[in-house]
Order: C-alpha cells, then sequence, then structure tokens
C-alpha cells in the first residue's frame, strides 16, 4: 500500500537497467569491432587508464565522492522498502497558536470498523489511516456473498463516511474504500 | 500488493543492500591504498591484472558484457512489466471517497455467481485490467442457454458493482463427464 516506494522502485530500476544496458551493449560493440576492429584487441584496462590516477591525485577523491552519494543513495532506496504509510496519529490543529490536537489514529479506525460491521453483508472491516500527500483513510470492507452490495456502498457512503468526517472536522477527508466481494455465503459477525 | 510489486520490492532491497555494501566496501579499499595498506577483502589486484591481460574480444569478456545486457534488460522488464491489479475502481458517488474492488475477491464473486447458475458444477474466474474470464464446468454441453445464462450472472455481478472502465466478459464451458 506504499505507492511512493513502488514509483521510486520502478524509477531507479529503470535507470540501473538501462545503464546496464547501455554498458554491456557499448562493450559488445567494442567487442565485435563496431568501434573500430583495433579496439576489439585492446586490452579491456588499458595501460594509459591504469596509470591515469597516478598523476591526478584528485582522481580518487572524486571517486571516494561518489561511492559514498551511492552509497547514501542506496541507504534511502533501502529505507524507502521498509517505510510504510501508515500513521498513527491525526493531527486536528486548527490554528497552533490555540494548541496543538492530535487524534489516535485507532481511536478513529475503531468506530469506524465498528460501525461498518454494523451494516448488513459486510463480514470484517479493518481501517488504516495513511500518511501520503496528506492523510487519508484505507478502509478494507469484507463482503458476504448474499450482500447487498449497493446498499452496503450508499451506507458506508452516507453513514461511515459522513460520521467520519465528522468526528476529524473535515468533511472532505479523503477516504479509499476496497470492498472484498467474494467472501462466506453469510455474515460471520453474530448479532448481540 | 500485486506480485510484481513484491517481486519488484525484494529485488530494490537486495539491489540497494548491494550497492550500498558495494560502494562503502571500495570506499574502505580506497582509504587502505591510500594508507599504504595492502586490500582488505576486496582482491582488486588481481582483478586489475585480469582486465589488463584480456582484450575486448575475448570470450569471457563477451559473456560478462552479455550477462550484463541480459541483466539490464531484466532489470527493465521489472520496472516496465505492469501486471494484473491489485484492485479495480468503482465508480464514484461521494466527492472524496474513491471506491474499488479486490481484483482476488472480485474473482471469487464471479466464480461463486458463475456456480450459482442451474447446470453449473463448478467456475473459477479470472480478472484483469478489463477483461474477466470465467470457466464454467457444466454437466451437459447441450444445455441450451447456460453460456447465456452464466454470462447474465456475470455481467450483474459486475453492473451491481458498477466497475469504472466496462469489463469484457469471457465465459469459457467444460463439460464434466458423469458417465
Amino acid at each position: 500500500m506504499n505507492r511512493r516506494a513502488n514509483v521510486i522502485n520502478r524509477v531507479v530500476l529503470t535507470v540501473l537497467g538501462l545503464l546496464l544496458l547501455t554498458a554491456g551493449g557499448l562493450g559488445l560493440a567494442v567487442s565485435v569491432g563496431a568501434l573500430g576492429e583495433s579496439r576489439a584487441d585492446n586490452s579491456v584496462l588499458p595501460q594509459e587508464v591504469s596509470t591515469f590516477p597516478d598523476g591526478h591525485p584528485w582522481f580518487w577523491w572524486a571517486v571516494t565522492g561518489a561511492l559514498l552519494l551511492i552509497a547514501v543513495l542506496a541507504l534511502l532506496w533501502l529505507l524507502t522498502q521498509l517505510k510504510t504509510s501508515r500513521t498513527t496519529r491525526l493531527d486536528l490543529t486548527t490554528n497552533a497558536r490555540d494548541g496543538y490536537t492530535t487524534l489516535h489514529a485507532s481511536a478513529l479506525t475503531d468506530a469506524v470498523e465498528d460501525e461498518a460491521l454494523g451494516i448488513t453483508g459486510v463480514t470484517n472491516v479493518s481501517a488504516n489511516v495513511h500518511e501520503h500527500r496528506g492523510q487519508h483513510l484505507f478502509l478494507r470492507v469484507g463482503l458476504a456473498e448474499s450482500a447487498d452490495i449497493d446498499e452496503v456502498r450508499t451506507r458506508l457512503e452516507n453513514e461511515v463516511v459522513t460520521h467520519l468526517r465528522e468526528g476529524v472536522t473535515d468533511p472532505r477527508f479523503p477516504v479509499t474504500i476496497e470492498l472484498r466481494p467474494g467472501g462466506s455465503k453469510t455474515p460471520q459477525r453474530s448479532l448481540t | 500488493m500485486t506480485a510484481t510489486n513484491w517481486v519488484t520490492r525484494v529485488v530494490s532491497a537486495l539491489l540497494a543492500l548491494a550497492l550500498l555494501l558495494g560502494s562503502l566496501l571500495a570506499v574502505v579499499e580506497i582509504v587502505a591504498a591510500a594508507l599504504g595498506r595492502d586490500h582488505v577483502l576486496v582482491p582488486y589486484p588481481r582483478w586489475t591484472d585480469w582486465l589488463r591481460t584480456h582484450s575486448w574480444n575475448d570470450r569471457i569478456v563477451e559473456a560478462l558484457l552479455g550477462g550484463l545486457v541480459v541483466l539490464g534488460l531484466l532489470l527493465l522488464l521489472l520496472a516496465l512489466h505492469r501486471g494484473k491489479p491489485a484492485s479495480l475502481a468503482l465508480r464514484s458517488r461521494t466527492d472524496g471517497v474513491d471506491v474499488t474492488a479486490s481484483r482476488r475477491s472480485l474473482q471469487k464473486s464471479l466464480a461463486a455467481a458463475a456456480a450459482r447458475t442451474t447446470g453449473v458444477t463448478g467456475a473459477s474466474a479470472s480478472v484483469g485490467r478489463r477483461s474477466a474470464r470465467v470457466d464454467a464446468r457444466t454437466v451437459s454441453r447441450s444445455e441450451p442457454g447456460i453460456r447465456e445464462e452464466v454470462e447474465s450472472a456475470v455481467r450483474g455481478r459486475l453492473d451491481s458493482l458498477g466497475t469504472k472502465r466496462r469489463m469484457r466478459t469471457r465465459v469459457a464451458l467444460t463439460t464434466k463427464d458423469t458417465r
């Protein structure tokens, strides 16, 4: 559920893929003599290249800098894989001068889950608050095979979402609902 | 998260780790060399000797370059492959509320809808971005109108969800020989 990580992965893999493809392709072009017959017989590491750093003391400093930059970027890339967009707090502060108001996300998600579970045809619910370009609620709703999907949607959007938005005092609080039809034939939750 | 995204995530984590460790190791070797010490972990003097003594048209060099090309292509394939979606967007009714249906559960639901049709003993469904395919097993192929009934049941289920993009439905019938 971390779209940002997926986008970053695709971009970085594309860049690395293109780099490897270009390096390998150019090397093969040299080896088959496409860039000059004589070059194909040359050593992969010619003398003038291997002795280049001897006369240029800055060379290894530059290489070290580049390697450290790669290490930092690789670390950031690695951390992206471990990050989750879920958040545990909601900032409800309207004016920082009057103080800060935060709400535990679990208080909100528990209330949303309880209300959604009360809808006929809903078998299970899980709600999470995510932080990506602002906060939004992700609601996963399991539906019984016999559920009236239209009715469930209407109640989710007109009741559950409305109450949620009242709770966070934001009439436009973004919500994503994922319906999961094809669950059990009858609702598993017993009404008490 | 889709299977493609999981594979991409694992490959990315491994590559990131390899790049991190590789670059730090290279820095350690550079510092060790600057201090006049022998190599620490990477036997780079042997590697440079190997590179000096091999030409571009050596078989082993060509094989390594071919390997680079293949690896690059695989990474590009992984980066650009979209795979099946984890969920399908449904028509929105309320401002600020996005509604989706999980693809896997939709498959189960379509299979169940098809299996409820009279004459169908079992069904499985596969849902893509634009189409849904249902394989239904019937007792008798000759039963008239069974394909239309299955198609209607599947279409009805999709309509009740209200997918944002109209999906094509395909029904394949296989007859279970009961003799």
